[in-house]
């Protein structure tokens, strides 16, 4: 059974076109390549680290 | 696909040729993307957008450089009518790829059509607002809301099932069908649209659903038709009811303009007739006036015209008195000359004898017809010489009257008489001499003349008694 209350909280107001300049810079672009890298930063500065140890 | 570190293309190893960085992770993740985006290139090309979209999604949280799943996915965005999404992945994707990107196409397609822009930013308002209304519970306002959106954009797959949600919610099963069968078209496989259907299926009686698929006849007690996008479901006997109600009110209808028309568009008819009788009164009543003018005027001119015949009559006479006094005049103008001037150069015998000879040359016949100036003149000599003469032609009467000359005597007496009318015995001896010539009428007359004009006198009574007796013997 359906509930309307509850399948109303699922809409959302659409983004209308003064919103969508906010709504781009806004938006998470962080991408698993970002994630990544990051890692492989972080793990080429430990084992220089530990190198240098 | 290039080295994150150094950007050179990659080959087939797990390291970069360039860099000796190990990129076997990286080219796994990139992979990955590649795999999605095609699993969401196949979704979308069976019309499963919200599956496509999904899987763009994950494409584009490997690699957010994707830009062939970013463009897609705007497209899909733009599809299910979220015009803004769409434009923000398009952007997105302009930014990370400056040239030879077909987003850029559809961002000038939708911005070269002002109007249509517009429309899209229109739309999505009004969509807010009637999720607005259905958040205070104002489900009718937002029904009729919805339908407007759905009316400028019917490819809103959100808004279609927000209004199938609203139906259902009115237990309108029919209608919320409808609109989910529209989502449906659009979006193939969305997971809240099966939901919906799903219930609704559950909720409908098994004659709506085969009414609804075509393949059951449906209760005869019910008539379903529809209206616009509207379905009416109605008892049969209704309809039966409703014309009689339509014929009532449209006999009400005729009777109300009918009233109308009395009350409003007669009297302004009538008005108008009366403003057209009178405009015609006045045509009428300026052309009679302009009518009497010319009258009057033709009058005046007849009038002045008959005073102008009367004056120019008139003028006529007095030519006419002119010509027929022609000789006339002469002589009684000689008659006055010869008065005024003859003492001076004759004696007073010769004087009257001319005078007289001027007289008789007088026509008396065209005297009585001449200018009243002659009849002056004439009788002025006449008071003056008219005795003297007068007793000169009674003279030469009386010796012609002793002499028994009485033919010769008659024209003397008669012009001694017509010189001198105080003079009886020249009347007398004018009586006689006709009498004694055998003129007896012309005697009588003259008898007659003397008892007339000599009463009580010697000569009446022997007149009379000559009369008397010329009667007697009838003469």
């Amino acid at each position: 059974m359906i509930k309307f209350e509850e399948e109303l909280k699922k809409f959302h107001p659409s983004l209308e076109v003064e919103d969508a300049e906010e709504a781009i810079y806004n938006q998470d672009l962080t991408d698993m390549t970002d994630i990544l890298l990051r890692m492989l930063g972080k793990a080429g500065n430990y084992e220089a680290d530990v190198e240098d140890n | 696909m290039v080295c994150y570190h150094c950007g050179v293309r990659l080959s087939e190893h797990d390291f970069c040729t360039g860099c000796g960085a190990d990129v076997s992770l990286y080219k796994r993740i990139l992979a990955a993307s590649n795999r999605l985006y095609n699993d969401g290139l196949e979704k979308a090309g069976v019309r499963d957008l919200a599956g496509a979209v999904s899987a763009l999604k994950q494409s584009l949280k490997y690699n957010k450089n994707n830009i062939k799943a970013r463009n897609l996915l705007g497209l899909c965005y733009f599809e299910m009518g979220e015009a803004v999404a769409a434009l923000s992945e398009w952007v997105i994707s302009k930014n990370i790829r400056p040239n030879r990107n077909i987003a850029d196409e559809y961002i000038k397609m939708i911005q070269a059509n002002q109007t249509r822009l517009d429309t899209i930013n229109l739309t999505l308002r009004k969509f807010n607002q009637a999720l607005s209304y259905c958040q205070q519970d104002s489900r009718d306002l937002a029904v009729i809301q919805l339908k407007k959106v759905l009316s400028n954009n019917p490819r809103y797959v959100k808004a279609h099932q927000l209004l199938a949600l609203l139906y259902i919610a009115d237990e309108e099963w029919n209608l919320a069908k409808i609109e989910l069968q529209k989502c449906s078209e659009i979006d193939a496989n969305n997971t809240i649209t099966l939901k919906y259907l799903q219930e609704v299926g559950r909720m409908m009686l098994p004659e709506d659903v085969n009414w609804n698929n075509g393949k059951g006849k449906g209760n005869e007690d019910i008539v379903r038709y529809m209206s616009g996008n509207e379905t009416i479901i109605q008892p049969a006997g209704r309809r039966d009811f409703r014309i009689l109600t339509t014929i009532f009110n449209f006999a009400i209808g005729i009777a109300i303009g009918i009233a109308i028309a009395v009350s409003l568009i007669l009297p302004a008819r009538i008005k108008a007739a009366q403003l057209e009788v009178n405009d015609q009164v006045r045509a009428i009543s300026e052309e009679m006036d302009t009518k009497t003018a010319t009258i009057n005027e033709m009058e005046r001119r007849l009038l002045g015209l008959t005073e102008e015949n009367e004056r120019l009559a008139a003028l006529l006479d007095e030519f006419r008195y002119a010509e027929i006094d022609s000789e006339t005049s002469d002589n009684l103008l000689l008659a006055a000359a010869a008065l005024v001037v003859g003492p001076l150069e004759d004696d007073r015998e010769s004087l009257l004898e001319r005078i007289l000879f001027y007289m008789d040359s007088v026509s008396h016949d065209e005297l009585s017809e001449a200018n009243p100036a002659f009849h002056t003149l004439y009788f002025t000599i006449l008071e003056t010489v008219g005795a003297e003469l007068g007793e000169m032609c009674f003279t030469s009467g009386y010796d012609f009257y002793r002499a028994e000359e009485y033919a010769s005597a008659i024209p003397h007496l008669l012009r001694a008489f017509q010189y001198d009318p105080e003079n009886d015995e020249a009347i007398w001896l004018l009586a006689n001499a006709y009498d004694r010539n055998g003129e007896t009428d012309k005697a009588r007359e003259a008898y007659a003349q003397v008892i007339e004009y000599f009463p009580d006198t010697d000569k009446a009574t022997r007149s009379q008694e000559r009369l008397v007796e010329l009667n007697i013997t009838g003469a």
